[in-house]
Order: C-alpha cells, then structure tokens, then sequence
C-alpha cells in the first residue's frame, strides 16, 4: 500500500495512504525505508474489519475525507536524512555490561546479551568465507538496507554463532534477499516465523542436532543460527516491534530443523533441499515462514494405509485461513511441511511409498469441502472479497481446475494447488510415533532454498576451529 | 575476570547502509476540483467499500472531481503485486490519474 504510494510520488503524483489507527506506527518506519518518512496518511479510526457498515460510513466522512484533502493539497515539510555510523568504524567502547546496555538501548539486540562484535572476532569469522567483506549481497526491505558479507559477520557474532558456521550465515543472508522470499513482508500482523532447514554434510561436521529434541533450543548450532536469522531481520531488514513489526502475536525465533539424512537415503528418499532444487548431497538450507504449527502424537499403524489417514487428518484440520494462499490472495503459494519422525518415514517407505507418492495421496485425500474452503477465504475472513465462488474462479482461470469440477458445495477440494505443494521432511527422534505439521504463509515468506559455498581450505579451517 | 578476558570492547555498529536517498515528495495540487483521482487497492481491509464513501465525501466538496477505479491499477498485494507496483506510474499516466489515495494499511 505504501509501495504504491511512493511510486505514485516519483511519477510526480501527489497521494494519500489509508490506514486504519492501528498502522499509523508502522506506517512512518515503513516510508522511512521508502526514502519517504513523510509520505502523508490518511487515517480510519479504529479497525474497519470490527466496523458496523454505518460506523465505517462515519468513520470515513468524518476523519479520514479530511485527512486525504490535506495530504493531495497541503505540502508535507522537507524530510531530513539522518546521519548515521560508518559499519567499518568504531562505534563504541566499554565493558561487556556497557555494550550490551548500548545495544539494547538502540534496539540492536532482541532482549537477551549479545556477544560483542569486536573487530577480532568478526575476523575469525571472515576468515571462513572467501568473498569480499564488502560485497553486497543485496537489499533487504523495508528499512532498504545493504546486506553485505560484513554485516552477516557482526550479527553472527552477537548471535552466539561460531566462526565455522560464517558460509550458513551468507546462504541465509543471501536467501533473504531473495525477491521471492518477500522479506519485506516480515512484520505483517498474522506474526509468522521464518523456520531454516539444513541439508548436507554441515550437519555432523557442525555437531547440528537432528535427532531427538529438533526443533527445541539446546544445540548451539541450531539456536546460535537460528538466532542470527532474527538479528539480521532486525538489524538490516529493520524488523522491531512496535515499529516495522507488527506481528499480533509473534514467536521467538525457530531453531534450526536439520534433516535425518541416513534415514532418508536408507529410505531411498530426498531431501528436502534436493526437492527444493539443490544437487544431491549438496550443502544447502531452505527456508520459509510458518504462521504455526502442531505436534501430531502416536501416529498408530505399521502401513501406509493406517498412518496416512491421521497424517492427511491434520493437514486439513490445521489449515484455515491460509487457503487465501492456496486460491485468491496468491494463488499457488501455500505450501505446508510436514515433518515425519524417520520411524514414520520408514513405515511409509516399506510400504513402498516415495516421497512423491506420499504427497500426491495426501494431495488427493486431504480434502475439505468447497463450502469450508470458501467459509475460510471470504466469510470468516474478508481475504479474498469480491464473494466469487472457487467454481467461478476456476471459471475465470483465477484458481486451478481441480477446484472448479462441479457446483456442489459439498464437493471435496484440496488445500494446496500441487501435490509438490506438500513438502515433508524427515527429523526428530528415529524411534518415536510422533510427526509435526507446519501450517505455511504463502507468498509472504515463500519457500526459498540457498547452497552453501563453502571456503577453500575448509577442512583445515574447520580442524583449526574445533580446537579453540 | 579470566588471564586473557579484555575489560573493555570495541565494537561496531550492526547495521546496514541505508541504499534509500530521501526522495522528494510530488508537488501538491491547488484544489480537487475537476481533478482526477485513482483508487489504488491492495484487496483487503474493506478498500471496496471505503472507496465509494470517500468518493462520496470528496464529490461533495468538489462536485467535479473525477475518479479511476482501482480496478484499472490491479491489486498491491498478492501474487502481482511487484508487477503492478512497477507499472504504476504507466498506468498512473493512460488514465490521466492526477493525485492517488492507496489504501488499505490495516
């Protein structure tokens, strides 16, 4: 909305941006990075979404018609720059309780001690990479700032991070600055949470817990990295709350999820980084934002025929309003993960099932009526208005014609587009029943996979490494 | 304190440079009247039904204002969006938009 505002500007057009009260905040932080902090607002009091038609209608008249009178036609002050440090230069110096008190204060830090950035350990942790310290890696929305090698180094460094896990920290920086990723939808209100999969050698030379307890905070390689992710968004994307995040409820940030890969090639299986697009074997992380999730207990049955069921069960009972992802908000971008405990896996494997097997009956049997589907994108919620039915969006070639077959509202539909739209991946402790589900947010965290380059001299590097 | 532990740290910033010059804003119009103002929506929060009401309050005040709908700009948000974004500014200019009210931030 503010994106549009400022390319009306530049094409030399005067505009007016509506916000509800609510997004007055965010509203002068998100034009800041626009290069426009006083782009003028027009405010609705309240939020028009709780609104009686007749209490919007006065709303609208009373404050907000004013409102877009003085933005079109009273111009706004001359916005200043702020001048702010060289990334290269001392900023500071004082004791561990100093720093940390200066970070906090400045919102560098998300409440808990970091690890001072010294010029000394941002070396050790150039030294594993062999790019520039200067290059660019991109532009992170929406404080429109640059990512490069050496801000990847100093948030790692306060993160807890190791020296050796610098190449997992570019991958991660260079996937979030990835345009179809949509980073600059990090802070929107429903406060999803990125979550980082990890495939390839990395996880044992790097001690990554992939066993029992994924996904809990203990393994410093999982934590530490998964730590860095919020830093970053913090840092240089510019994500704080109460100004660029406006997440409702949030998370802390997700550990990292590493993968079982000897289940997974005992199984004959991929891995999630390979369905992603990575080589086989290759190091490599995916990542994408989950608005939630559920653990999915006692899965019973030593077939695929039994498990399935329960798996398919909850991916439909879990999935509500993000269909708006599936059909009409952006169409084709919801995409689910499921993880399976490799026990769960193997059952399904011995009944000769792949992975692409697993997916394109789940995509066939983990259906929802139409008239659900439809309660969930433009009744319960007004995400896709305009009251079309899926029938009459298929019709129109707004939504894939499996959601179109019939009129009946009682038919079954899917919940994803694809049955690649399924992913599934395969952790946590091999010997117990028990598999998670993570319910997507479409578009604006879409799933991303980065390889991870590696230094020349890695080995020895590494070997060094260990025994400090 | 440990043998080698410092007492002090330097430190630096943690941030990233700004890529973003402040930009101007477009000279404001003298008046509405008989101007021609574009809807430009992102498809939530109600934008379809606070847009006739503004149009209502503005036409009011300035009974020859003219208006574009803003389904001749396409949605900002959603799959098109960077799409739509980026042609803005041609459709800002074959529709003879002069002024845009872009909604809904919610």
């Amino acid at each position: 909305m503010l994106r549009a505002s400022a390319a009306a500007e530049e094409a030399g057009v005067p505009s007016s941006s509506l916000v509800c009260e609510g997004f007055v905040g965010q509203a002068g932080t998100t034009s800041s990075g626009l290069g426009m902090p006083n782009l003028p607002l027009a405010m609705v009091p309240g939020h028009v979404d709780v609104q009686t038609n007749d209490e919007l209608r006065a709303n609208v008249l009373d404050v907000t018609v004013d409102d877009v009178i003085r933005n079109l036609t009273e111009q706004p002050l001359q916005a200043q720059a702020i001048q702010e440090p060289d990334p290269r230069e001392i900023l500071f110096e004082g004791t561990f309780e100093e720093v940390n008190r200066l970070f906090l204060e400045n919102g560098w830090t998300d409440g808990l001690p970091i690890v001072p950035p010294t010029m000394d350990k941002i070396e050790e942790f150039l030294a594993f990479t062999d790019r520039l310290a200067d290059e660019v890696i991109g532009r992170l929305l929406p404080d429109n700032r640059e990512a490069t090698i050496w801000n990847v180094a100093v948030n790692g460094v306060m993160a807890g991070c190791r020296p050796e896990y610098m190449p997992i920290l570019v991958a991660l920086a260079e996937a979030m600055a990835d345009p179809s990723y949509g980073v600059e939808h990090s802070g929107n209100t429903p406060g999803a949470e990125t979550l980082i999969v990890l495939n390839g050698s990395l996880i044992k030379e790097l001690n990554f817990n992939y066993e029992q307890g994924a996904l809990r905070d203990g393994f410093q390689p999982n934590t530490a990295v998964g730590r860095f992710w919020r830093l970053y968004l913090r840092n240089v994307a510019g994500f704080l709350l109460h100004q660029n995040d406006k997440g409702t409820f949030g998370n802390t940030w997700r550990v990292v999820l590493a993968e079982n890969e000897d289940a997974i090639r005992d199984m004959g299986w991929t891995t999630l980084s390979e369905d992603a697009g990575a080589a086989k074997g290759e190091n490599a992380i995916t990542i994408s934002r989950y608005t939630g999730g559920n653990v999915i207990v006692s899965v019973f049955g030593n077939s695929a025929e039994k498990i399935l069921p329960y798996l398919g069960d909850s991916l439909v009972k879990h999935t509500g309003w993000e269909l708006c992802f599936t059909v009409g908000l952006a169409t084709g971008t919801y995409q689910p993960l499921l993880v399976l405990s490799p026990v769960i896996a193997q059952v399904l494997a011995k009944s000769g099932m792949s992975k692409r097997d697993v997916q394109q009956w789940l995509f066939e049997n983990a259906r929802m009526t139409a008239a659900k589907f439809e309660q969930y994108i433009a009744g319960y919620t007004n995400l896709v208005p305009g009251g079309r039915s899926l029938m009459e969006m298929a019709r129109l070639g707004q939504a894939p014609k499996v959601f179109g077959e019939s009129n009946d509202p009682q038919r079954l539909v899917p919940v994803v587009c694809e049955p690649e739209d399924i992913l599934i991946a395969v952790s946590g402790d091999p010997l117990r029943t028990n598999c998670y589900l993570f319910i997507h947010n479409g578009m604006l965290g879409y799933t991303t996979p980065k390889g991870i380059e590696l230094p020349d001299g890695w080995s020895e590097k590494l070997k060094n490494a260990r025994n400090k | 304190m440990l043998r080698n532990e410092p007492n002090a740290y330097s430190v630096v910033w943690p941030r990233g440079e700004k890529t973003q010059d402040i930009a101007p804003l477009a000279t404001r119009l003298d008046s509405l009247e008989g101007k021609t103002v574009g809807f430009v929506w992102d498809y939530l929060f109600r934008g379809d039904e606070v847009f006739p009401v503004l149009e209502e309050g503005l036409k009011q005040r300035y009974p020859k204002i003219k208006f574009v709908n803003y389904d001749e700009f396409g949605s900002t948000h959603g799959g098109d969006e960077h799409a739509v974004i980026a042609g803005l500014s041609d459709k800002i200019k074959m529709t003879g938009t002069e002024a845009v009210i872009s909604g809904m931030g919610c």
